[in-house]
């Protein structure tokens, strides 16, 4: 593969003169005022990917979905043998690719999981609105989705706690008033 | 609590500060061998995650918002002083004081907007994409950003490259001739 660097503006391949200065240089076509720091991650070359052995000696171990390719690594998740082909390496493990899709489907692969609902912070929005469903709706979703992950960056029960207080304080609140009248 | 894995880089920004209600909000983390970029949009929150080893190049292009907030605001600054001395000169007292509050309002942000420095856009390679950072909004600030990654980087992919050794290393790849890297 080859390094390429272009200016985001006119799509000109930058060559020299341009890279780790450490201060903001103009590009050679259209004077775009561009600072780029390059890594050496840029010109290392793509590693080819590994082909699994055949079988060579009767009774040798084979992969769980190549019987005829030689296993070399068992799953960490469910066991199975995998070959080369088979072995996915995630974080400092190895899985089959059934475990891998079943634990990005489930959530279980933290490193896989790019998606969240927040929860806390619907319920603490329901909590804090002034009419009169929304206090017992917050109060559900807290109880219904306590246990279910929140967000990467900012977990915790924190708002969720604070949406309980909110919506039974406020339920208290409607009670009072329903009293009174 | 925030999660101890993760540490805040960068506010929470909208990526579109134009259409700020219906634009996700995104921020950057920085986890254990890579960044996180968290882009919200109403109450879901999708990650993208850049490990350290497979950065290639961060682009910072310099961008007009600080030019656009200066024209919008040294505009607005212009009208709320002509008010001002208009009202002094009139010798209307609470016409004066609406004016010298709502100029003081206009010039508190043209002045941070001038003292945050040059805009800019900052992108993010990696070998199969190019994700713009939204939440970086300031050349300052990407800068910032960069002294942090800096050493991290070097950690997870060896000794960083001077100018000198990055445009040889470039010119060599275009002439054809695999680069090597010691």
């Amino acid at each position: 593969m080859n390094p390429r660097i272009t200016c985001p503006h006119c799509r000109t391949r930058l060559l020299d003169g341009a890279f780790n200065r450490q201060k903001l240089v103009p590009c050679p076509s259209c004077r775009t005022l561009l600072e780029i720091e390059v890594f050496p991650a840029l010109f290392r070359g793509v590693q080819p990917g590994e082909s699994a052995e055949p079988v060579m000696v009767e009774g040798e171990s084979s992969c769980f979905f190549h019987p005829q390719k030689k296993a070399v690594i068992p799953c960490a998740s469910c066991g199975r043998f995998l070959c080369a082909l088979c072995d996915c390496p995630l974080g400092g493990e190895h899985v089959c690719p059934t475990c891998l899709e079943t634990g990005k489907s489930k959530g279980r692969i933290k490193v896989l999981d790019n998606r969240r609902t927040r929860y806390d912070a619907l319920a603490l929005t329901l909590a804090v609105l002034p009419f009169l469903i929304t206090a017992p709706v917050a109060l559900f979703i807290a109880v219904r989705y306590w246990n279910k992950p929140g967000s990467l960056v900012q977990p915790g029960h924190g708002r969720f706690l604070l949406a309980i207080l909110l919506a039974l304080l406020q339920l208290a609140g409607w009670a009072f008033v329903w009293f009174m009248a | 609590m925030p999660d101890p894995a993760y540490q805040r880089l960068t506010r929470e920004r909208v990526s579109n500060q134009f259409v700020a209600v219906a634009a996700p909000r995104i921020s950057l983390w920085l986890g254990s061998d890579h960044l996180l970029l968290v882009e919200r949009m109403g109450y879901s929150e999708t990650c993208k995650r850049f490990h350290f080893r497979d950065i290639q190049a961060i682009i910072i292009q310099e961008s007009f918002l600080r030019t656009i907030w200066n024209a919008i605001l040294l505009t607005l600054l212009g009208i709320c002083l002509i008010g001002l001395v208009a009202s002094v000169l009139l010798g209307a007292v609470t016409a004066a004081i609406v004016w010298l509050f709502l100029t003081v309002l206009v010039a508190v942000p043209a002045t941070v907007n001038n003292v945050y420095g040059p805009g800019c856009t900052c992108r993010l390679q990696t070998a199969v994409q190019t994700e713009t950072l939204g939440s970086i909004s300031r050349v300052r600030q990407a800068r910032k950003l960069l002294e942090k990654l800096r050493p991290l980087i070097a950690a997870a992919q060896g000794q960083l490259l001077t100018p000198e050794e990055a445009s040889a290393r470039m010119l060599e790849s275009v002439r054809g001739q695999p680069p090597v890297i010691s």
